[in-house]
């Protein structure tokens, strides 16, 4: 990074606006804060009909994220992971399942679903995964070819492939998938005035949205408890942990999650990736030349993308990590972010190489229990998209900027314009 | 003292990531119970650095090699 750096102590990480900066101030602001401030204390974002809480460290080093992420004793998921704000504890169960919750329940509840995400069993998928992405494919040139050549490659290929494949999994039907994709987006707008039109809204919105999805697994569910399938409904529905059935929140709960989680990560890892493609046209040519990168090259989009901003973490008892104390009670925010820049791990964190090795990101999260259970996925999915848009899609271009989501929650982006068939 | 490795999956930390089944598939296979098994009694010396890299990788640290 060239640039001056900015005041660590003039950067406000609970400022929206500051999430709406281009990315390379927000990259400065926080290689500010890594150099000067690794443990730097916020006031909490203000949410409408929530009291407003303690505040919170925002922890921003690799070192000090890994420190957090693997002492789960000591910082816990139990009191959220996805809200900085202290939710009602239903809210907090209903939209963070396991991801906000603690050992020992945690890891039960996701054994439930370890097994359908390994990659042996994923070698079941990746057929149908390279099916799915050929028929996208094969409808967003037609989009193109019946329009002015363009299309979002948001709508048209991010977006259809994961929640697909997904809902495939899940056994969600084909007429379902697109409320899927519009309730999970409405649950990670983040604040975005384009999902969430009245702020005080917004956790209306959010709940209905959750409602939504319920419905949806309520009668999937239903279907399951009378004819099993091979899919992860039915194993939600069949599995006992404890010797008692799941209850109906609790299903609802992790199959919101997996909706939500399977969708938007990957979906932003691909734009990401097409976009960071398209500003290292040498990088896109050099994967395009030896498709043997494709290891690496996931990799390094899943750490140039960093789909998830951050996870929350809460002391459970007085603790120290690396020289700073933290009182019982203290939330930390984990800035994935900023880990995968820092500049003790990273050689070079800000230039973009596909043939990155070692790559020890936190993409998927930091080390610990809620190491992202899609990451095998995640990894087929992109694989498979970007070998197939090389194939089938040589001549796609990207024709405008991208429209970024404003959320610190997600690094997402909503469109990005792209043509076929550019000049040729 | 022979020199081969054994490795070892805690079965209270594992939740199945499955990192190691990734790294090292035939050593490892996450089984219907969600946790990860070892396939192999001792690690063979040409899976020994595959077998060393699932260790170092795994997010929970379940697993070692003994």
């Amino acid at each position: 990074m060239t640039a001056l750096l900015p005041e660590a102590d003039s950067v406000n990480l609970s400022d929206l606006a500051f999430w709406a900066l281009p990315p390379e101030e927000r990259e400065a602001a926080f290689a500010a804060l890594r150099r000067d401030r690794p443990f730097a204390f916020y006031e909490e974002p203000e949410v409408p009909f929530m009291e407003k809480g303690p505040g919170y460290y925002s922890i921003v080093r690799h070192a000090d994220v890994e420190a957090v992420s693997s002492q789960p004793k000591l910082f816990c998921s139990g009191e959220g992971a996805t809200s900085i704000v202290n939710l009602p504890a239903e809210l907090n169960e209903f939209y963070g399942s396991m991801i906000s919750m603690d050992d020992p329940r945690h890891a039960k509840i996701r054994r439930i679903v370890s097994k359908a995400f390994t990659p042996k069993m994923l070698e079941a998928v990746v057929d149908s995964v390279e099916d799915l992405c050929a028929d996208i494919l094969r409808d967003a040139r037609k989009v193109a070819e019946e329009g002015d050549g363009t299309f979002d490659l948001v709508k048209h290929i991010s977006s259809p492939l994961p929640l697909r494949v997904i809902c495939r999994m899940m056994g969600i039907h084909d007429e379902d998938a697109p409320t899927v994709l519009e309730q999970t987006n409405f649950i990670l707008s983040g604040g975005d005035e384009e999902f969430i039109t009245d702020e005080s809204q917004a956790m209306m919105q959010i709940i209905q949205a959750g409602q939504t999805l319920a419905g949806i697994m309520e009668r999937l569910a239903e279907e399951r408890r009378e004819t099993a399938t091979d899919d992860l409904t039915s194993a939600l529905v069949r599995t006992e942990v404890d010797g008692e059935q799941l209850s109906y929140q609790e299903i609802a709960s992790f199959f919101i999650l997996l909706c939500v989680a399977g969708n938007e990560t990957t979906r932003t890892a691909i734009s990401h990736g097409v976009w960071a493609m398209h500003q290292h046209p040498d990088q896109k040519a050099r994967w395009m030349a030896d498709p043997s990168l494709e290891k690496t090259a996931v990799e390094e989009i899943v750490r140039w993308a960093s789909p998830v901003i951050w996870m929350r973490r809460t002391a459970t008892q007085d603790a120290e990590v690396n020289g700073q104390k933290f009182k019982a009670g203290d939330k930390l925010i984990m800035f994935y972010n900023s880990a995968n820049r820092d500049e003790n791990v990273f050689k070079d964190p800000f230039t973009f190489d596909l043939g990155r090795q070692p790559n020890p990101h936190y993409g998927f999260g930091a080390p610990g229990p809620h190491f992202c259970l899609g990451a095998n996925l995640a990894r087929r999915e992109i694989a498979v998209a970007f070998r197939q848009l090389f194939e089938k899609m040589p001549d796609l271009e990207v024709a405008g900027e991208p429209d970024r989501l404003k959320s610190s929650f997600i690094n997402g982006i909503k469109r990005l314009p792209v043509r076929l068939g550019g000049g040729a | 003292m022979s020199d081969t490795l054994r490795a070892h999956v805690d079965e209270d930390v594992c939740v199945g990531t499955g990192i190691c089944e990734a790294t090292a598939p035939d050593l490892f296979e996450v089984g219907d119970d969600g946790t990860s098994h070892v396939l192999l009694d001792n690690v063979p010396a040409e899976l020994l650095e595959k077998a060393k890299e699932a260790a170092a990788n795994c997010p929970t640290r379940a697993l070692t090699l003994q």
